[in-house]
């Protein structure tokens, strides 16, 4: 239950984040004030929803795959993406849904797939991981670093922050996965690391979404 | 002021007076005084005086004395009115059936019933009133493995007319059946003298306190005990009397009781022992707490009221008052909370702390512990056990009592109340039954009988004839039937034995036969008829076969011999020797004659049926069941013929019915399902546990645990049978969990796939740990 409360507030409190953020961008006009925010939410979300919004975006991440994973290696990204949005799914939904938690077929796939998500995040971290490195200059940004962190940090910062803290909840993840196929942890152990397990999906999830946000969406200029 | 009170007052003090003495007789007779421990941990020496059922002193040097009463003797002490609550007794008086347990089976291997009972209100099992049975009745076929008490000791407002409760007495508690530490105590004696319905008798013949004689069961039903012994019969109706072992009294005429306060565990067995039917003995391992030292009563724990913990999760919810919460495998392994949020400390007497090492929590949430530690482990067929109850063990004499039937079957994982797969045994019930209205009444094995008549008996006819041929003397060796390859001979209890025939059979394939010294030839071998000096000795043998099948019981005529042409038979005191108008045989022949026709002795019927069954376990065939059911039909017609209304039989888990024809057809029917109950053990020690292989003990294509074959079994020789999956019975879909097994043989695979991209994600974070540590101690910027 508590998992359950706690997932429920963080993505809602991220994606309120993100948006309002987005909101007192395009309508300076609005200040700190809430009230014009769910009807520019409304609107702002039947926007993605029409189908040049789609175009378009599906044309912006074609564009940053074709950037960042040439060739061959989109398949990677596209497995990673595939593999995780299924994961997170179905991990999440029965986690909140389901007294029971996940059972079944989707059990199932979401146990194979976490062996094509395992394997596709190494190698694009082998791909990446020189991309996401610190440099001298970001070093120095930790310095003015404050909350709310998203405004103070450069998107670079950010993206890399959010690169390797994705990772490290995958790897996360694959050791309590792994950990519980394994007779060497007894089953208090093993109980602890489905929690953990779940706590670091969340992680993964809440970072892929400020990725996302950082990575595809339009970025808004902070006033 | 001396002023005379009224005797209205004075009325008043008498009776405060009487009520409080009354009251404070009350309080010294009540159960709590009764009941108070005093701390000590040792049980008193019950040197203890008998009392008989009226309540008077047991003299053993007296004539004749009564039996000891339970109720009496031990009365004193002991509130028997509180005992009477207990689990053992209550079982047509308690509203709290609780989780299901073994039924009562009743056994009738000639008409191939095997019906479950219970006066607990059990799922798939009958209620003994609906059927008809009084508690005499339910006693008379029961008592062998019951504790006395409750339904054998009814109010008299509750015997029927047709029982005999005022001859045999009631079937008190048998205290001495549990709590006698004494090795004499007698399970089979019990037995014994409830067969004979000495049931007054019993306690005392089965505790080794005297000798019982006499048998209840063969006096008029006017005796009464007072009647004293029977003058004009002291060999067959024989009263019951005792002649107590008088050297385990004192000169004040106090008995000995060896008590045992906690029950050895040889008398919870005796009625509660289950093993595999094909197991040796030696070879049977006891459950791993026995191994350990405990006995059945440390778990299965009761006070005075006898109200036992019978340990299953939820016991608790159906038992308030009982303290069963402590005594589940979790409790006492795990330990935990209990409902009132009381911590039970796990490791009671020892208990070991299992790690359950790399089992998930669904496991724990879904399964009864029992289904990893309990009973056989899961295999292609189910295992066929014998139970004490069902199949008559732990009963020795000279009379065989254990039984073949029922099977019983396990393990079967079923749901139990808390959704929890739990291992059960099972049993396939079998009866006829009348369907009226889409309600099943099963009919009592008397009312098929007196339907069916010869049809249930068609070995008689051999049988018979085999014990005609058996006394004559000149025969000089055992007489056999020669049937079908098989060689037919009577065995003990009056059936038939079938061993192979490895002879040359000429046709007729049937035919009579002698083995002396392990040789077979035929009862009379041919001969020359023609020739008098040849034929003398022959014809006389034929003379004493025909004379001594002439008194055969049931014979539909005259026992005659054929051979050749000629036809023999007996007139007066002599073989008359006529010429024979009907097939000429080639060897001797014998028919029966009526009407001027000769009959086979052996019907076509009876040779099929006979063929079939013997050297089966099997009671009944197809063609047996066809006719019955016909003969149901016409000797007992089912009131408003309205369509649905008929007789059908149960076996095998199909309902076999009638089709228009007239055929026998089979189908499949609720009414046929199994019944089961769940099991508790033999509980395997860790290490023998489902799972200590891996997950592949259950998860794989085709594992036995989900995909195992449950294959329905009855009285009824037939292919009709019901096979169900394993799977069926957890009401698991077999498609996905055959997937998820397969899922099991790449899992290894998967395991080496995550340990790989753990080690390389774990190397290039380590990486860039010991990067941002170096730039931010400044060793990166110094080196570069």
């Amino acid at each position: 239950m508590l998992f359950t409360i706690i997932t429920v507030l963080a993505v809602l409190g991220l994606s309120y984040r993100l948006t309002s953020l987005r909101f007192r961008a395009k309508t300076p006009a609005a200040g700190k004030k809430a009230a014009g925010y769910f009807p520019w939410l409304w609107s702002w979300m039947k926007s993605i929803l029409k189908k040049e919004t789609f175009q378009k975006g599906r044309s912006v991440v074609s564009d940053w795959i074709k950037n960042y994973y040439p060739g061959w290696t989109k398949w990677v990204f596209l497995a990673l993406a595939a593999s995780f949005v299924y994961q997170a799914a179905s991990g999440l939904l029965f986690a909140i849904f389901s007294p029971r938690g996940m059972f079944g077929v989707p059990l199932l796939v979401h146990v194979s797939l976490g062996g094509l998500f395992a394997v596709s995040l190494a190698f694009a971290l082998i791909w990446r991981a020189r991309d996401y490195r610190l440099d001298r200059q970001e070093a120095a940004a930790f310095e003015s670093m404050a909350c709310p962190v998203f405004k103070n940090l450069s998107k670079s910062l950010i993206r890399k922050f959010l690169f390797w803290a994705f990772a490290a909840a995958g790897l996360c993840l694959m050791i309590t996965a792994l950990g519980s196929m394994v007779p060497f942890f007894s089953f208090n152990a093993q109980k602890a690391m489905i929690v953990v397990h779940r706590y670091c999906a969340l992680v993964a999830l809440l970072t892929a979404l400020t990725f996302l946000d950082t990575a595809f969406l339009p970025q808004p200029q902070a006033k | 002021m001396n002023q005379m009170q009224p005797p209205r007052m004075k009325n008043r003090s008498v009776l405060l007076l009487i009520f409080i003495l009354s009251v404070i007789e009350a309080w010294a007779s009540s159960p709590q005084k009764k009941l108070a421990w005093d701390g000590s941990r040792i049980t008193p020496v019950h040197q203890i005086p008998l009392k008989d059922e009226l309540n008077q002193l047991i003299v053993p040097t007296e004539s004749y004395p009564l039996p000891f009463s339970s109720r009496a003797t031990c009365e004193p002490c002991h509130d028997y009115k509180v005992i009477q609550q207990g689990l053992h007794f209550n079982e047509a008086t308690s509203t709290k059936p609780g989780r299901a347990g073994e039924p009562w089976i009743w056994v009738d291997e000639k008409t191939g019933t095997l019906l479950p009972l219970s006066y607990r209100n059990w799922k798939g099992i009958w209620n003994p009133k609906d059927l008809g049975l009084t508690p005499w009745d339910f006693t008379l076929l029961f008592a062998r493995h019951m504790t006395g008490g409750g339904i054998a000791e009814p109010e008299d407002k509750d015997m029927t007319p047709a029982s005999r409760w005022n001859v045999s007495g009631k079937l008190e508690i048998n205290c001495m059946g549990c709590h006698n530490a004494s090795q004499v105590q007698s399970h089979s004696e019990w037995a014994k003298q409830v067969l004979r319905e000495n049931f007054r008798w019993a306690a005392t013949a089965a505790s080794g306190m005297g000798e019982v004689g006499g048998m209840s069961s063969r006096l008029k039903g006017t005796w009464d005990v007072f009647d004293g012994p029977n003058p004009d019969d002291s060999e067959w109706a024989a009263a019951p009397s005792v002649r107590y072992n008088k050297n385990l009294f004192d000169s004040k005429h106090r008995a000995l009781f060896d008590i045992a306060y906690k029950p050895e565990d040889s008398r919870c067995l005796a009625c509660h022992s289950a093993a595999p039917a094909e197991m040796k003995k030696f070879n049977f391992d006891e459950d791993v707490h026995s191994a350990a030292g405990l006995k059945c009563v440390a778990c299965h724990r009761n006070d005075l009221g006898h109200a036992m913990v019978r340990g299953y999760e939820g016991e608790a919810e159906d038992n308030p008052a009982l303290p069963a919460e402590g005594f589940t495998c979790a409790a006492c392994h795990l330990g935990g909370k209990s409902s009132i949020r009381q911590t039970i400390l796990p490791g009671r007497l020892g208990a070991p702390y299992p790690l359950h090492k790399g089992f998930p929590e669904v496991h724990f949430e879904r399964l009864a512990c029992t289904v990893c530690h309990s009973g056989p482990m899961p295999a292609k067929e189910t295992v066929r056990v014998r139970t004490s109850r069902a199949n008559r063990l732990g009963i020795y004499g000279v009379a065989q009592w254990a039984t073949g039937l029922p099977a019983i079957l396990e393990p079967v994982y079923i749901r139990d109340k808390n959704k929890k797969l739990t291992p059960h045994r099972l049993m396939w019930p079998a009866y006829w039954a009348e369907l009226k209205e889409e309600k099943m009444s099963p009919l009592k094995p008397e009312e098929v009988l007196a339907a069916a008549g010869d049809i249930l008996s068609p070995e008689k006819t051999v049988t018979r004839i085999l014990t005609a041929l058996f006394n004559i003397p000149e025969l000089n060796g055992t007489p056999l039937l020669i049937m079908d390859g098989k060689a037919y001979e009577l065995n003990v209890d009056g059936g038939l034995d079938a061993s192979p025939y490895l002879g040359v059979t000429n046709k007729p394939d049937l035919f009579w036969a002698v083995k002396k010294s392990g040789k077979i030839t035929r009862l009379v071998p041919g001969f020359n008829p023609d020739v008098p000096e040849a034929a003398a000795e022959a014809e006389a043998l034929i003379q004493k076969i025909l004379e001594a099948l002439k008194n055969t019981e049931a014979a539909p005529g005259q026992p005659v011999c054929v051979y050749k042409n000629l036809l023999y038979r007996i007139v007066e005191t002599y073989v008359d020797k006529s010429e024979f108008k009907g097939e000429s045989q080639s060897q001797p022949q014998f028919f029966w004659l009526k009407d001027d026709q000769t009959q086979p002795f052996v019907t076509n019927f009876a040779r099929r049926t006979i063929g079939q069954l013997t050297g089966t376990e099997q009671t009944l065939t197809e063609g047996q069941a066809e006719l019955i059911l016909k003969s149901l039909r016409e000797k007992r017609p089912v009131n408003e013929a309205k369509d649905g209304n008929e007789y059908v039989y149960i076996s095998s888990g199909k309902l076999f019915r009638l089709d228009q024809n007239d055929k026998l057809e089979a189908k499949n029917d609720d009414a046929a399902k199994p019944v089961a109950w769940p099991l508790a053990h033999q509980v395997r020690p860790a290490r023998q546990s489902l799972g200590v292989n891996g997950c592949t003990d259950c998860h794989k294509a085709g594992s036995s645990f989900f995909f195992g074959k449950v294959t329905g079994t009855g009285p009824l020789e037939t292919k009709n049978v019901l096979v169900r999956s394993a799977s069926s019975f957890m009401g698991l879909t077999k498609p996905y969990y055959f997937l998820f097994g397969l899922s099991f043989t790449v899992r290894p695979v998967l395991k080496w796939i995550l340990f790989a991209a753990a080690i390389v994600i774990g190397s290039i974070l380590f990486l860039v740990f010991l990067l941002a540590l170096g730039r931010l101690s400044g060793l990166i910027d110094k080196r570069s």
